[in-house]
């Protein structure tokens, strides 16, 4: 009888814990769905900002724009002395000379650009960004300053061996998850018999074709100038020349209804009128990529 | 790319593990007490409460909680995240809390698995219960305690790395550095920097347990 009048109580206490943790989990959801809910009202309350503090204003009074990026040669990378240097970084510190305002670079993680970006943590994103639909949906960008392709890189001795679409037929080709790599080389007719693979990142793409797990990896062409070749791991990669991709335009991502973005054009007309933007890019061997005019 | 420099770069990535890892566990350890003996409170609500709360943050990934600590402050309230190394302080509120919850429960098995008897003996020698507590019974939940802690703070130490998420240089996104310029040998190379700080966390905990040893409980 005992026994059964404990089991009862027993019974009753993990209910009444359910209950409890159901309404903890409750609790959490509707502080998720808040989050997102607010985000969007960040998002859209930035696009009417101006009538409050301008991010400009904002940006101004702080002094210094927070510039989000990547390492990834040749646009924002590390040189032997382990300073930040690139085509990215110099054009960044002469735009920001130009708007008066001093450039702090922030290294962050890709995948959380635009949640750096709404949330303040950086005021804009400059890293060879591709401008795509959803970015231009979600975000204020720039004019368009350089232009770059996909290419499909191979290791060195595979160069002939992958130049029509019948050439592909399975064949294990390796992409940076959701990048423009990624969406060549599953929609692109030329891949279309080849067995398709996301990875974490380009770096990992070249790692995979190079170790031999893959037989090559669609990635962006201003990357591949800096990472293959000489002096790198991957000195017997090759880029196949007479492919290219998707062409695609490099942009700067700020809030969206930022009132910077104008000004940062602004302040690249001039720096193509002064000649100095093309003097930046011809030091990466970038200079026949640039389309700002 | 010199092996010094390289060495001496994930060594400067590797302290940012080591802080974060100690920050941890200097406020972590508290916690983890305080939290354990909301979950073991007779006071149905402060133990429900508890629970729930070691719940969620046992329920759901670190990698999340960082995010959630990280961005949220801006994205809800539009205010930037602050202190002069905001990053680093927002992964060790994160980890602080995380840790915590994780060490109240192995507190909790600790105390409860100490017999009766001891708290007995301890009234019937005219001791109050803090007394009892921390004369009679703590010194015997550390003792048995060690193994699993040790595992936690190896835990702890590789869970660290995980801060990369918003961007806190530690020893693996240095790697990733070198790996964006095409040098991959570093990233695996920094398994060794883990293994060696790990092995003296072993012999320490391994001193520990035998300094412990004077008494069987």
């Amino acid at each position: 009888m005992n026994k059964k009048v404990l089991a009862l109580v027993l019974a009753i206490v993990m209910m009444l814990s359910f209950a409890a943790c159901g309404g903890n989990g409750g609790d959490t959801t509707t502080a998720a769905g808040d989050t997102t809910a607010a985000g969007e009202t960040t998002a859209a309350e930035d696009a009417t900002a101006e009538a409050g503090e301008s991010d400009l204003a904002y940006i101004q009074n702080k002094g210094e724009m927070v510039i989000g990026y990547t390492l990834f040669a040749p646009m924002n990378y590390e040189d032997d002395n382990g300073e930040l240097t690139g085509f990215e970084t110099e054009f960044a510190k002469a735009v920001c000379k130009e708007l008066g305002v001093t450039p702090k670079f922030q290294l962050i993680v890709w995948d959380s650009k635009e949640t750096e970006l709404k949330s303040k943590s950086i005021d804009c994103i400059w890293n060879g960004m591709t401008i795509n639909d959803d970015l231009e949906k979600n975000l204020s960008i720039s004019t368009p300053y350089m232009a770059n392709k996909q290419v499909l890189i191979v290791k060195k001795e595979n160069a002939d061996k992958y130049l029509k679409a019948e050439d592909m037929k399975n064949a294990n080709i390796v992409a940076e998850k959701g990048s423009a790599g990624e969406r060549t080389a599953q929609t692109n007719e030329f891949f279309a018999g080849a067995n398709y693979t996301a990875v974490e990142d380009q770096q990992t793409a070249l790692m995979e074709v190079f170790g031999n797990k893959a037989d090559g990896c669609v990635v962006d062409y201003v990357l591949s100038i800096g990472m293959i070749g000489e002096g790198t791991s991957y000195e017997d990669l090759v880029v196949v020349d007479s492919l290219a991709f998707e062409p695609e335009q490099y942009g700067i991502a700020f809030r969206k209804g930022s009132d910077v973005t104008a000004k940062v054009n602004e302040a690249i007309t001039k720096l193509v009128e002064s000649g100095e933007l093309q003097k930046i890019a011809e030091k990466y061997k970038l200079a026949e990529q640039i389309i700002a005019k | 790319m010199s092996f010094s420099t390289v060495n001496s770069e994930l060594f400067i990535g590797f302290f940012e593990n080591v802080k974060l890892f100690g920050i941890t566990l200097l406020f972590a350890l508290p916690l983890g007490l305080i939290i354990a003996f909301g979950s073991m409170s007779k006071f149905s609500p402060v133990k429900l409460l508890t629970r729930g709360f070691v719940w969620i943050i046992r329920g759901t990934p670190l990698m999340l909680q960082l995010f959630v600590v990280f961005y949220v402050p801006g994205l809800l309230f539009d205010i930037r995240f602050p202190g002069s190394n905001p990053r680093m302080t927002a992964a060790a509120i994160a980890f602080v809390i995380n840790y915590a919850c994780y060490f109240s429960e192995i507190y909790r098995g600790g105390i409860e698995s100490i017999p009766k008897g001891q708290y007995e003996a301890g009234q019937v020698l005219g001791m109050t219960k803090t007394q009892v507590f921390f004369k009679v019974i703590l010194l015997q939940v550390i003792k048995r305690i060690v193994p699993p802690m040790s595992n936690e703070f190896m835990t702890l130490i590789k869970d660290t790395s995980l801060a990369r998420v918003i961007a806190v240089a530690d020893i693996i996104m240095v790697a990733g550095k070198f790996s964006a310029r095409g040098i991959i040998w570093p990233l695996f190379y920094t398994a060794l920097f883990f293994l060696v700080f790990c092995g003296l966390m072993t012999v320490i905990f391994g001193r520990i347990e035998k300094r412990l040893d004077y008494f069987k409980a």
